[in-house]
């Protein structure tokens, strides 16, 4: 297999408040021979926020973003959601439409940068699943999950907009389902995977946000799950920080250990608990590990 | 909806009835534009001239002159409203060719015009606080000794027969496109309003008129807008010919719709279709044009023909599509009942004639809606309430509850199966006496049979079922009318062509067919033509 | 091929205590055959008593949107091999967020309710001569919240309708923008500033569904940020979503990128900021707590601050209230 190397982008959750996704990417990339390139002049992405206050401006910063990689002759891999759809959907309003590329360019070339067109963005996910393979995965497991129940949470970010994201159908996703059942786990259905974790709204309506973290938790475990696992740190914050509340809101206790992606990459190919940070976390881990 | 927004405006009680929301009247499925001479170059009596050209001369000139007089003031009235057209880079508002035009003179949205148009009138209805009946189905008109007193209407989530009682009632109902197997129109497009008219004693006018649209989708029969011809698309046959070029070769594609879809039924018949249909290619339109202009034809291709017409032509052939005839009306709508109104496709008023132009369906329903509204208004400020006749309400009821008891009847759907392919095989783009007596036996013969139908659906909660055996009796009715219509009228006029009469008949035939019953006779007469400016000469593209 | 659709129904008039029920019909399907014609087969060849609403059949007008296993669609546009082939069986569901009338058909009552609520036509300057005349370019800026068919599809995804069902919905604020965004109209302030109240235009979370399933591709979600865009240019940010939205726009102009701790202060105020304090401990001692990054600016934070200036001078900053 070539040399699978990106342009690396965290994102500013995952700089900060769920710095444990970051720091165990880098190790579940280094362990599985992913080259990640760090881009120290990086911007926010703009968090699905900015396009709330000026799309032409949120479409020139996240130009700024794919002006570095292609700078770098790389694609960018991401492990936000939320990132993930931000850009792409930036990546594809410009492909889409020149005139855009243009005025765009326009704007950049005020701070002496250019853009192209040419760089792709992706995630830790689909990296798994398509670059680096999903039989690649399960032959570095060494530690198989096979006594877990998994719940998949996709959220909505890495699913829709569709036209933007391209990777997994939003009606029927598979990529996450394959990982974790490389890696040995248990897959649980249910419905709620591929719905919103509320975040948008926290600081907005927190009510609505709660709400609907507590439903999708309350689902996942209805449905047989021991644990959660997301790729989208966003969603980490209202599943695992938020879920003290959400218990509350939905009067359940629902005690869900909600895993980062690369966290239960790392557990099944034989990093420790302690190299994958599981003590942040705020719902303890310790129930799930026999 | 144009016809009780006027009415309203002028301080009347208005409401709506309607089998289904307003929104999703047929009208949002009209898709190339609207006629009207807006351009300093174009005249009101060019259009006129062309409209009166395109129906063969059989429209009423008085009538027509209104439609293209009041054309471009209701246009942007529209506007004034909250209707938005699409523009030209100058910001006027943009015109596109269409068929038997001289001038572009279609105002378009897109290729939603329609959709446009219902949604903004529908804005409005909310403004002017006109209440709605939704999902109430009108099934008796009420009149007598020639005054019309209200309707009886079937509520669909409680079974219950209301009374509507009025001073006016205008209809405006639709056309009847449902009785072909083949048609453009909503499933709802069953003739309700012609057939509850006919039932009441008033005249249906030139119904053996049916204008077979040239480019629908092939199983669906969903349309692809004339526009697509108007931006420039080319039709061809199996050999990749643009076989219009010796149909009409000024006007091509461009020609009147009844002179494009006979070419086409031709190209098919003599060998040279492709399964059935011939094809619209409008490639060197380019993707961009396609998506500005006809986006709405390419998703619909895409969807229901599997064809991407930006990649390739997209299969097509004629499908029932509008009904030039309908309930006799004047200019202002009115029947020949004191209080009875009707606008739209559901009346004849006549502007359309032997055949309608494409963009004068949707003017003739904001003009003549319009017209109808305000006249229904004066009429009621000016008439006392006349009073509602109990018999009428149970006698309905009766009837009602018979077509409930009856059991081990028919079902109601293999008629009307049977009632859409005799049609479409012996009333079609090409007519014979031998096949249409043949259809008219028939359709007796279903008539005699829908006496005994039954339902199965026995419940009085959101039964759709009762609704569809009601359209279907209907349906029975407006198919002999055409029938009796086509089968009299020895010459081919518009859209009417029968193959031994091929040329036009003025000496006989210059006049209107009317069809009216008699205790439960079809009775046909006929009425003069009104020609004002222009004279019947040969019509040629 | 002969393909089981299976059908979720209810008559509420029906039996002691009404219930939910599944039905199953074994439906001949053709090549292209949509959800509709299937379900005008069985009504027509099997079962009469089937309730749900139809009329164009071809995607304008709105009257056939259902759940086709699990997602709201048109059911006169979507095929069922397809989603046969897709999900190995064909379930045929109500709206979601509508109350249940029968089988498939549900109440629009709110719907209709949600609408009327943003005024849905258009308020002119009153002196005709005050119209502005409309240019191309206006009349494509709402081109697309004009395709609008009032299915109902958007609402019946919207995860915070789900949730909330006091929220406007995303059918409403596309609406919204048909007017906001019309050089005709003369009310747009204050319809930004009901729009900008609780349960309305901050309240989206984003999830996209209404723009993922939304059949004539009003994007609904795009026009929200319109919404938004245009409320906050107007000086209306006097509410949590905008609030949200600046600081972290302060930020990213400050910093190249977000500044957790900033933007839940900014966006709460100080008192309600307060009221996170405890919530703030736990996160602490998980190591989570949100720094303020007083020193921690991107590398080339310049270029950011040109790309913001040169951004605004082209489209206009927030107005300055």
């Amino acid at each position: 297999m070539a040399q699978l190397k990106y342009a690396y982008y965290p994102g500013c959750a995952s700089r900060e408040i769920t710095k444990e996704a970051n720091e165990t990417t880098r190790l579940v990339a280094s362990a599985l021979g992913i080259e990640l390139m760090d881009m120290p002049k990086a911007n926010c992405c703009g968090a699905g926020l900015m396009t709330d206050y000026n799309y032409d401006l949120s479409i020139a910063l996240n130009a700024r973003i794919f002006a570095e990689a292609e700078a770098m002759g790389l694609d960018i891999m991401t492990i936000c959601s939320t990132c993930l759809m931000v850009m792409s959907t930036a990546h594809r309003d410009l492909k889409r439409d020149p005139a855009l590329l243009e005025r765009t360019n326009r704007i950049l070339s005020k701070a002496g940068l250019h853009y192209s067109g040419k760089v792709g963005v992706t995630q830790l996910l689909w990296v798994l699943a398509k670059d680096y393979g999903i039989e690649n995965l399960r032959k570095k497991v060494v530690k198989p999950l096979n006594w877990l129940k998994v719940a998949p949470f996709y959220g909505c970010h890495s699913l829709r907009p569709s036209d933007a994201l391209g990777f997994d159908d939003p009606e029927k996703p598979a990529s996450l389902e394959k990982v974790i059942s490389a890696l040995g786990g248990d897959v649980v259905e249910y419905r709620g995977k591929t719905k919103c974790c509320g975040f948008q709204v926290d600081l907005v309506a927190e009510d609505t946000a709660v709400a609907m973290t507590g439903t999708r938790l309350l689902d996942a475990k209805k449905n047989g799950a021991r644990c959660m696992v997301t790729p989208c740190p966003f969603c980490h914050i209202n599943l695992d920080n938020y879920q003290g509340l959400a218990e509350k809101k939905v009067m359940h206790k629902i005690g869900l250990p909600i895993f980062h992606l690369p966290q239960l990459v790392g557990l099944a190919i034989g990093l420790s608990a302690q190299e994958m940070g599981l003590s942040r976390h705020l719902v303890t881990m310790e129930g799930i590990f026999r | 909806m144009r016809a009780a927004i006027e009415a309203a405006k002028r301080g009347l009680n208005v409401a709506l009835v309607s089998k289904i929301y307003p929104v999703r009247s047929h009208s949002v499925a009209a898709q190339g534009g609207i006629n009207a001479a807006l351009n300093k170059d174009d005249s009101w009596e060019d259009h006129m001239y062309d409209t009166v050209k395109g129906s063969d001369f059989l429209a009423d000139q008085d009538a027509a002159e209104v439609l293209c007089k009041e054309a471009p003031e209701n246009i942007l009235e529209i506007e004034q409203m909250g209707g938005m057209f699409s523009r030209d880079s100058s910001g006027d508002i943009a015109q596109r060719p269409f068929g038997a035009a001289g001038f572009p003179r279609t105002c378009y949205l897109s290729d939603r015009t329609g959709h446009g148009l219902v949604h903004v009138l529908y804005e409005q209805l909310l403004k002017h606080n006109i209440f709605v009946y939704e999902e109430w189905y009108v099934i008796r008109l009420v009149v007598e000794d020639n005054i019309s007193r209200g309707i009886i209407a079937y509520e669909l989530s409680s079974g219950k027969l209301h009374r509507l009682h009025s001073k006016a009632v205008i209809l405006a109902t639709g056309g009847y496109g449902r009785v072909y197997k083949t048609t453009t129109n909503s499933l709802t497009s069953t003739g309700d309003g012609m057939g509850l008219a006919l039932n009441a004693g008033v005249t249906l006018m030139d119904m053996e008129f049916v204008q077979f649209h040239p480019t629908v989708l092939k199983r669906t029969g969903i349309l692809m807008t004339e526009g697509a011809r108007g931006e420039g698309g080319y039709l061809l046959n199996s050999k990749g010919e643009r076989f219009m070029e010796r149909y009409a070769p000024h006007a091509k594609e461009l020609a009147s719709r009844d002179v494009v879809s006979r070419a086409e039924q031709t190209e098919i018949d003599e060998g040279r279709g492709v399964d059935g249909c011939v094809l619209l290619d409008i490639r060197h339109l380019g993707e961009k044009k396609i998506n500005e202009r006809l986006r709405q034809i390419r998703n619909l291709a895409v969807k229901f023909a599997g064809v991407d017409p930006v990649h390739e032509p997209v299969p097509i052939k004629p499908g029932a599509h509008y009904s030039m005839g309908g309930i006799k009306t004047d200019v202002d709508g009115a029947t020949s009942v004191a209080g009875l109104y009707a606008a739209g496709e559901s009346a004849c008023v006549s502007v359309h004639g032997a055949n309608r132009l494409g963009g004068n369906s949707l003017l003739e329903t904001i003009v003549f809606g319009r017209r109808a509204g305000r006249k229904a208004a004066e009429f009621s400020k000016g008439s006392p309430l006349s009073s509602f006749p109990d018999s009428f309400l149970k006698d309905t009821a009766n009837k009602v509850a018979n077509i409930i008891k009856r059991d081990n009847g028919e079902p109601a759907f293999r008629i009307m199966d049977e009632l859409k392919v005799t049609m479409e095989e012996c009333c079609g783009v090409f007519r014979d006496r031998t096949r249409m007596t043949k259809g008219l036996e028939k359709v007796w013969e279903l008539k005699e049979r829908y006496a005994h139908i039954s339902l199965v659906d026995k419940s009085d909660y959101f039964n759709t079922e009762l609704p569809a055996l009601i359209e279907l009796e209907h349906m029975l009715d407006i198919s002999e009318a055409i029938l009796l219509g086509a089968v009299e009228r020895e010459e081919s006029r518009g859209a009417h062509c029968r193959t031994g009469f091929p040329g036009r008949d003025d000496k006989k035939w210059l006049k209107h067919t009317m069809i009216s019953t008699e205790k439960g006779e079809y009775k046909v007469s006929y009425s003069d033509v009104t020609i004002t400016r222009f004279k019947p000469v040969e019509r040629k593209y | 091929m002969k393909i089981k659709v299976k059908i979720k129904r209810f008559n509420p008039t029906e039996g002691e205590s009404p219930a939910p029920y599944m039905q199953a019909y074994n439906v001949d399907v053709t090549e292209g055959m949509t959800v509709l014609e299937a379900l005008m087969k069985i009504f027509a060849e099997e079962d009469p008593t089937l309730g749900f609403r139809r009329s164009c059949r071809s995607a304008i007008c709105g009257s056939c949107a259902v759940r086709v296993n699990g997602f709201s669609k048109l059911a006169c546009n979507t095929q069922i091999s397809p989603e046969y082939e897709k999900h190995g069986e064909v379930l045929i569901e109500p709206l979601s967020n509508y109350p249940v009338l029968k089988d498939l058909v549900v109440d629009f009552d709110k719907f209709w309710k949600k609408m009327d609520k943003i005024t849905p036509y258009l308020t002119p300057p009153e002196d005709p001569g005050a119209v502005p005349r409309v240019t191309k370019e206006d009349a494509e800026r709402i081109d697309s919240s004009q395709r609008c068919i009032m299915c109902g599809a958007c609402n019946s995804e919207c995860n915070a309708l789900e949730i909330d069902t006091s929220f406007i919905g995303p059918s409403a604020l596309a609406k919204s923008w048909r007017f906001v965004g019309d050089v005709r109209e003369a009310e747009s302030g204050k319809r930004l500033k009901r729009l900008s109240a609780e349960h309305g235009v901050w309240d989206c979370v984003r999830c996209i569904h209404c723009t993922e399933y939304c059949p004539k591709e009003v994007a609904p979600l795009t026009q929200i940020e319109r919404l938004r865009s245009k409320a906050i240019k107007e000086g209306l940010d006097d509410n949590p979503g905008a609030k949200h939205v600046i600081s972290m726009i302060q930020s990213v102009r400050r910093l190249g990128r977000l500044d957790e701790a900033a933007m839940t202060f900014k966006t709460l105020g100080f008192l309600r900021s307060l009221g996170m304090i405890p919530f703030g401990i736990k996160l602490e001692i998980h190591g989570k707590m949100p720094l303020p990054h007083i020193f921690s600016q991107i590398e080339g934070i310049d270029e950011v601050r040109t790309i913001f200036k040169e951004s605004e001078k082209i489209t206009g900053g927030k107005k300055k209230r």
